[in-house]
This record gives C-alpha cells, sequence and structure tokens, in this order.
C-alpha cells in the first residue's frame, strides 16, 4: 500500500473530469475556428457561471449524502423577489431580500431534513413544486422587468476585461473550496457525509451542518438568480427550471459519490465547464438544441460509466510484461474473480451486537 | 434417531469451528444446546439445517445421511430453523396470513388466484392448533416481537414439523412471553417433534431441556441428562480451561472516585444502577446481550436518555442530554460496531483520528492549522502503535486491530476522565488484542477511569479490577478479586444464583 494511494484515487476521480474537458475542447477547437477565440471562451465562463454557483452548493450537498433537487426554483423564486423589491426599495434592499429568501429556503430544507427526517429527494422535490407555484402566482406568470443600472452590472458588467459573473464564480469557487478543503466545518461536512453516526459519536453536530450546508445551497442559488435577471434584464419566473439537474450533472462530472463522503469541488467546477463547453461547441457547431440535451445526458452516462468501471476497463488494455501492479491483475479467462468472504462473516458464533438502541431483551419492568 | 451427528466438522480458512462433533437428538426430545459465543453453535444449526456443508462428517435423519442443498431442501424433510434474528424472515408489511402460507408452493389457496380467504382460514387453524389467538389478518409488522415469534413458529408447524432448532428464541421477550414459548415447546415435544434448544439462560435450560450438550471450541464438552447435572457442571464445562498469559493486566487502580453513578435508569433497559469507578480502576460489566450493559453505556455517554438518577464526574454532577455534554465532561466512548458507529472508512487515518477534537487545531476563519493536528495524530498514533502507511491513508485500509487502535487514538486525544468501551476487541485478531490491552494499561496509569463491556470472559475477569454482573436491567452481583472468576460471573449472569 503506498502512502498516498487514497489521495492519488481521489485526484484520479477528479482527473478524469479534466481528461474530459480536454478532450472535448480539443474536439471543438479542431471543429470550429472560433472555440479557441478569447471571447468565445469568455462566453463559455460567462454561460457557465450560473450552473457552476448552483452546484457548489450541491456538492456540499451531495457530500452529505443528500441531495438538492430546490436549486432551480430558489433561483427562480428568489430572482423573482429580487426584482420585485428592487423596483420598489433600491438595490440593497434587493440584494439583501433575494439572498434572505434563499437561506431561508435552505433553513427549511435543512430542517426538514434533518427534523423530520424526510428523505432529502423528497423534501427537496416538495420545495422545488411550492417554490415553482408561489413564482408564477407572485408575477403572474409575467417578467419582471429590471432596469437598475447598478444591478444589471452584476450580470453585464466587465471587471479586467473579464464579465463580472466569472469573477463571481471564481470568487465563489476560491471562498466555499477552502471553506470544505480547509476548515472545521469543512471537515465535519465529509464525516458526516461518509459516516453519520460516528460523526456525530464523535461530538459533531451532524444536524446544524446539514441544515447549513443546505444554506449555503440556497444563498448560492439566490446568487446564480442575481446573475441571470441581471443578464436578461428582467426576472423570469421559469429562469431557474431544469438547473438542478445541470448542477447536480456537473458534481457527478466532477467525481463526487452520490454515497456521500467523497468529492472536491475542484472537480464540480470542471464538471459545469464540461457542461458549458459542450453547450456552446454545439452552438457553434449549429446542432440543434434539442439534439443538445441527448448529448449531455450521453455526456453524464459517460462520466458515471467511467467511474465505475474505469477498473475493469483498465483490464481490458492488454499489459506487457511484469509491470502490472499486483492489485490490478484481471482474470485472463474473462470470468469474474471470485471475492473471498469478508473475514468477520466467517465466524457466525462471534458475538453480534444489536443494532444500536434497540434493546435486544425487554426486562420485565 | 431423529437426528444423529456424526464427526462433524466444519472450518472457514484458518478456522476450524466445528471440531468433530457427534449427539443426538431423539423423537419429542428437547435437547439443549449451550456454549460460549465463538463455541460453535450457530455454525452447528447451519450444518443441519443445510445453510452450511459439513467438510467432513455425516448428519442423519432417521437413520438416513443426508446431504441438503439448501435450507429449502431440509425443510422439505421437515427440519426448521428459528434464528435469533428471525424478524429478517418475515416480511413486515404482509398479513400473518401471508407470512405463514408464504413458502407454500404447491398450495394454492384458489384455482387461478390466490383466494385470501381460504389462505385466512387455513392460517387460522394452524394458529388455533398452537393455542394462539392472533389476527391472522393484520400485518406482521404491527405485531409485537413475540407475536411474530409465534408467527415463524406456526410457519414452521403449517408443514410436517420433526426437528425444530431454536436459536436464543427469549433474547428478545420478556418473562410472561418467555413462558408462553415455553409451552409451545412442551406441546411441540408432546406430538412427537425434535427440539435443539440454543441459549445461555441455564434457568431455561433446566427448565426445559431433557438433555444438555455444551459447546467448547467446536468439540462436545458436556453431554448428559438434565437430572444427572447441575447448573455448576454446565458452567465448567462451558468455561474449560482459559490461558491468561497474554493478558497484561496493570493494576493502577487509586483511591479517588472518578465516575459515580446512583440509582441510574432508563426506560425499560435497566434500572437501580449504582457505580463507582474509581482513577486508574477498570470496572468490568458482565452479563448477557440484552441485560442492559451496552444502554447503561450509551446513556452515559449522552445517546439514550437517563429516566432517573445521578451521575458525577469527579464529584460534580453531570447532565447528559446528548454526545456533546458527555464530550465536555470529558466522558469518551468507543462502540461495539466499529464499522457502523466508529470509523469514517472514506476518510483519513488522520481525520477519523483527530475528529473528535477538531476544535483544537482549528484557528482564525476555522481553518484547520494541519502541521498542529498532524503532529498530535503522529504522537498518539506512535503512542498506541496504529500501524498504518501514512497517517494520510484511508480508515479502510487498516486491518481491524489497528482501525480500533485508531478509534482509542481518537478519544485518548481528547484526554478522557472516563472511558466506556463496549467490545473493545471485537474482530481484532490476537496479537492487536494484546496491544489494545497495554492501551488500557496506559490509560488507567494515567488515571482514567474505564468502564470495559465485553462478551469475552476470560478478557472481563483478566482486565477487570472489578466486575459487577448486570441480568435484566440490574447488577446482580459485585466481583471483586478471588470470587471474579469466569464461572461466577456467567452464575451470577444466567442464573443469578450465589
Amino acid at each position: 500500500m503506498s502512502p498516498t494511494r487514497s489521495t492519488l484515487k481521489s485526484v484520479a476521480r477528479q482527473l478524469r473530469a479534466v481528461w474530459m474537458l480536454l478532450l472535448v475542447g480539443v474536439i471543438l477547437s479542431i471543429a470550429s475556428p472560433v472555440f479557441l477565440t478569447s471571447s468565445n471562451l469568455l462566453n463559455v465562463g460567462l454561460a457557465t457561471s450560473v450552473v457552476a454557483l448552483l452546484a457548489i452548493g450541491q456538492t456540499y450537498v451531495i457530500i452529505l449524502a443528500e441531495i438538492d433537487l430546490s436549486v432551480g426554483a430558489t433561483l427562480g423564486f428568489s430572482s423573482v423577489v429580487t426584482a420585485l423589491v428592487l423596483r420598489d426599495h433600491g438595490l440593497l434592499p434587493a440584494l439583501a431580500a433575494g439572498l434572505g429568501v434563499g437561506a431561508a429556503v435552505g433553513l427549511v430544507n435543512g430542517l426538514l431534513v434533518t427534523r423530520t427526517r424526510m428523505p432529502s429527494f423528497i423534501a427537496t422535490l416538495a420545495m422545488m413544486s411550492i417554490l415553482a407555484g408561489m413564482t408564477l402566482q407572485l408575477t403572474s406568470g409575467n417578467p419582471v422587468a429590471v432596469t437598475d443600472y447598478d444591478f444589471q452590472g452584476i450580470g453585464q458588467a466587465y471587471l479586467a476585461g473579464i464579465p463580472v459573473p466569472v469573477w463571481i464564480m471564481v470568487a465563489g469557487f476560491g471562498l466555499f473550496g477552502v471553506l470544505l478543503a480547509r476548515t472545521g466545518f469543512g471537515r465535519f461536512v465529509y464525516a458526516t457525509g461518509d459516516n453519520h453516526e460516528a460523526a456525530r459519536l464523535s461530538g459533531i453536530r451532524t444536524q446544524r451542518v446539514k441544515i447549513l450546508a443546505f444554506m449555503i445551497s440556497g444563498l448560492l442559488a439566490a446568487l446564480g438568480g442575481f446573475i441571470l435577471t441581471a443578464r436578461l434584464s428582467t426576472a423570469e419566473p421559469t429562469a431557474g427550471t431544469g438547473l438542478e439537474l445541470e448542477s447536480i450533472a456537473a458534481v457527478i462530472i466532477g467525481g463526487t459519490s452520490l454515497a456521500g463522503g467523497r468529492g472536491r469541488l475542484i472537480g464540480t467546477l470542471v464538471g459545469a465547464l464540461v457542461l458549458g463547453v459542450i453547450d456552446n461547441g454545439m452552438n457553434l457547431l449549429d446542432v440543434s438544441p434539442f439534439l443538445q440535451s441527448v448529448v449531455k445526458g450521453l455526456v453524464i452516462l459517460l462520466a458515471v460509466f467511467l467511474d465505475r468501471n474505469v477498473d475493469a476497463l483498465r483490464a481490458l488494455i492488454p499489459r506487457r510484461g511484469p509491470s502490472a501492479p499486483p492489485g490490478s491483475s484481471a482474470p485472463d479467462d474473462g470470468l469474474p474473480t471470485v471475492q473471498p468472504t469478508p473475514v468477520p462473516t466467517l465466524d457466525p458464533d462471534a458475538p453480534r451486537q444489536q443494532s444500536a438502541g434497540v434493546p435486544a431483551a425487554r426486562p420485565t419492568p | 434417531m431423529r437426528l444423529r451427528l456424526q464427526d462433524v466438522r466444519k472450518s472457514f480458512g484458518e478456522n476450524s469451528v466445528l471440531r468433530g462433533v457427534t449427539f443426538e437428538v431423539g423423537p419429542g426430545e428437547v435437547v439443549a444446546l449451550a456454549g460460549e459465543n465463538g463455541a460453535g453453535k450457530s455454525t452447528l444449526t447451519r450444518v443441519i439445517s443445510g445453510a452450511h456443508r459439513p467438510d467432513s462428517g455425516q448428519v442423519l435423519i432417521d437413520g438416513e445421511p443426508v446431504t441438503f442443498k439448501d435450507p429449502q431442501a431440509a425443510m422439505a424433510r421437515g427440519i426448521e430453523v428459528i434464528y435469533q434474528e428471525f424478524r429478517q424472515n418475515l416480511f413486515p408489511h404482509l398479513t400473518v396470513a401471508e407470512n405463514i402460507h408464504v413458502l407454500d408452493r404447491e398450495r394454492h389457496f384458489g384455482r387461478l388466484l390466490v383466494s385470501k380467504k381460504r389462505m385466512a382460514r387455513e392460517a387460522q387453524s394452524v394458529l388455533g392448533g398452537l393455542g394462539m389467538d392472533i389476527d391472522v389478518r393484520r400485518s406482521v409488522g404491527s405485531l409485537g416481537v413475540a407475536e411474530q415469534q409465534m408467527v415463524e413458529i406456526a410457519k414452521a408447524t403449517s408443514h410436517d414439523l420433526r426437528l425444530l432448532i431454536l436459536d436464543e428464541p427469549t433474547a428478545a421477550l420478556d418473562e410472561r412471553e418467555s413462558q408462553q414459548l415455553f409451552q409451545q415447546v412442551e406441546r411441540l415435544r408432546a406430538e412427537g417433534v425434535s427440539i435443539v434448544y440454543i441459549s445461555h439462560r441455564l434457568d431455561e435450560i433446566f427448565q426445559l431441556a431433557d438433555r444438555i450438550v455444551v459447546l467448547r471450541d467446536g468439540q462436545v464438552a458436556l453431554n448428559t441428562p438434565t437430572a444427572e447435572t447441575g447448573p455448576a457442571q454446565v458452567v465448567a464445562a462451558m468455561v474449560g480451561n482459559a490461558v491468561d498469559d497474554f493478558y497484561p493486566k496493570e493494576p493502577n487502580s487509586r483511591d479517588d472516585v472518578v465516575l459515580r453513578v446512583r440509582g441510574a435508569a432508563a426506560g425499560r433497559a435497566f434500572h437501580g444502577i449504582d457505580l463507582d469507578v474509581r482513577a486508574g480502576e477498570v470496572l468490568g460489566i458482565g452479563g448477557v446481550v440484552g441485560c442492559g450493559r451496552s444502554s447503561l453505556l450509551r446513556a452515559l455517554f449522552g445517546l439514550e436518555r437517563f429516566t432517573a438518577g445521578t451521575v458525577e464526574v469527579d464529584g460534580r454532577p453531570v447532565r447528559l442530554r446528548g454526545v456533546q455534554d458527555a464530550i465536555r465532561h470529558k466522558i469518551a466512548y468507543l462502540t461495539p460496531d466499529r464499522g457502523a458507529e466508529g470509523l469514517c472508512a472514506d476518510l483519513s487515518v488522520e481525520t477519523n483520528i483527530s475528529l473528535a477534537t477538531l476544535r483544537r487545531y482549528t484557528g482564525p476563519a476555522d481553518l484547520v492549522r494541519r502541521g498542529r493536528e498532524r503532529s498530535a495524530c503522529g504522537d498518539v498514533m506512535a503512542r498506541l502503535r496504529v500501524r498504518a502507511a501514512s497517517p494520510a491513508v484511508a480508515m479502510s485500509s487498516l486491518s481491524g486491530g489497528n482501525q480500533q487502535k485508531a478509534l482509542f487514538a481518537k478519544w485518548v486525544l481528547s484526554g478522557p476522565r472516563v472511558l466506556l468501551m463496549d467490545e473493545p476487541t471485537r474482530g481484532v485478531d490476537v496479537g492487536a488484542k494484546t496491544e489494545i490491552y497495554r492501551i488500557i494499561n496506559q490509560l488507567t496509569a494515567d488515571g482514567v477511569a474505564v468502564v470495559l463491556v465485553t462478551s469475552d470472559l476470560p478478557e472481563l475477569v483478566a482486565m477487570s479490577d472489578r466486575a459487577v454482573v448486570m441480568r435484566q436491567g440490574r447488577v446482580v452481583a459485585e466481583l471483586i478479586g478471588d470470587r471474579l472468576d469466569e464461572q461466577s460471573v456467567l452464575e451470577h449472569a444466567l442464573v443469578g444464583a450465589a
């Protein structure tokens, strides 16, 4: 066992997304002369920024072995609220209201998941539906125009030649990347996602950790809403539809495990860029928008397939000489290797503990 | 003879579990099968029921050697097992009637579709024949444990039952429910069914069995009619002669009491518990699974609520509303189930070790000071001899013993005053066990009060300065010095005899 094997493994997971990004990039730069121009690349960044921000929060939630299906609807709802407050009360109250809505939605999601023990899939699915309906009710289904010049700058201005949304995206990944990888809170996220009981028995307030992660997800959805609204100069009630799935796709392509406990934010950034580049490339190549969705689906399948089957694929590649590491030796006959039964189950007489909290005997009172 | 086992042997890899077992069970005979954990009782059960095949030796039913392909084949010959975890064999969302008839492939209860009425009628008659009054239309999940067990028995008797094996059937039953079960056993015996009754509880064994067979280390240590033996002889046969030279016990007990528990109770799990654990002392708690000792530890760590009583640490009263309270008062807890509750398998060894004390290594903006963390983890890993290729490898890459030592390291780092441990050497190889005992010595030398819950009797006797025995939620004995031996612990745990 080499000392850094687990680190290498985790880096390798991220690298697969990087390879995928490079592969798509090379293909597109050959297929289209426009692709590698700086203005096009900035376009990719601009177009990716919203999904990428949503995917940050989604990464936290997925590392905790939960899921947030409400981010798209949260984005739509907070956008509309922001635009309405902006019209009547000005910039700062609007920003506060938008972020407040995002955080509040996250708080409710977190409370539902931790206090009522509802699966997050259900809780956030319901939240998605509720928010989508409230957004339409609030606006009667009509877009809300935004005329505030400063607010529009969030989506349309440039700083040092780079669009502001790209700066926000970079800052978001920097900040939340450090939070996840370097802080105590980040540790608690990984520990809780890896083994909730073990984390709890180590004194970690796991419920609080989960609530905070859902709140981060809600806040970033609101931030994504600012960017989208500012870019379009209008808050579209249905703007967020489908973005929850895009954000999940970015996280998965980025190598984060849905089982929880594993994943890195840099992978998510690459995953979001893969999706953005594919979108952009297909626009450049004039592929029908209907087919774009098909291609994205295939990319998700490919990413997860590689993740699950990379060892099996490696085994198909013939190796020369004795250089093959013993761990990766594949059965030559194509038959599945018989896994030895794990040692603990070998002795059925070994003392077996009843599951925690359920006393095996009920003594008479 | 209904059942005859002839020199049955079974090993799993290096581990030989059954080493030539021979005994017989006649028609209408109840044979109690006793033995410590690991003696081979469950493996023997699985051999008889066709779940395992013996490496050598024979299983004879009515004088005819049989080799069962699977448990279904054994059932076809009228052999049924009711396992301790029998609830895994029931379908909680189906009705009682459906559960009873779930394996009846040849009977269809109707020409085309299943006739629920006919099914219910037949199930009712099966239950009626056993003198049970359970509504067959209820879902099994809505029944109590005892009723569920009765359904399992009814399921077994709905066929031509010839041999019934009951594995710890009263483990989940209270006194009254147990008596009902005994009546069923008597009834089946009167009908000529052969019964193998596996139990830790000597009082039950002596009440029910015609003959007692004791297994020890995969061999028959005792095989005698119940009338010709007594509890002391059975316990002696179970314990045998233990080797005790790999217990490097050092007495470090001082005078000052660190953990004081008075009148502690938690629902039905335990009640009226008074304990004093001194600095540097190892207090062992003996008793069978379900006697309340594991619940007591969980409650002392804030995982279950006390309904009465007081707890003091170093003379200060402590309120335990949750894990944080326990940790703040320097109480640490090693869980019995390392995989499910102890470790974060995908995270690094270092991350696991620092998890409970991470706040000591975080600085401004909650950033983890990696240098400090690493050096603290490195120190404690060296001190406890946690062997890992590096502190950065995943916890899952370590052996069971080293994982357990890493979990010790997590709590040693927190500087506990009280360390509660439940089955600290379960699933740990022999060499690592001794190292864990040395860690316990180090802790007691530092004045930590240790509470040791273990099913490993030799370990309990060798590593405890003093032991209490719990039975049915109460402390029934305190053993110290010469009186602390395996036989006394077992006697108190099983029968409560003086």
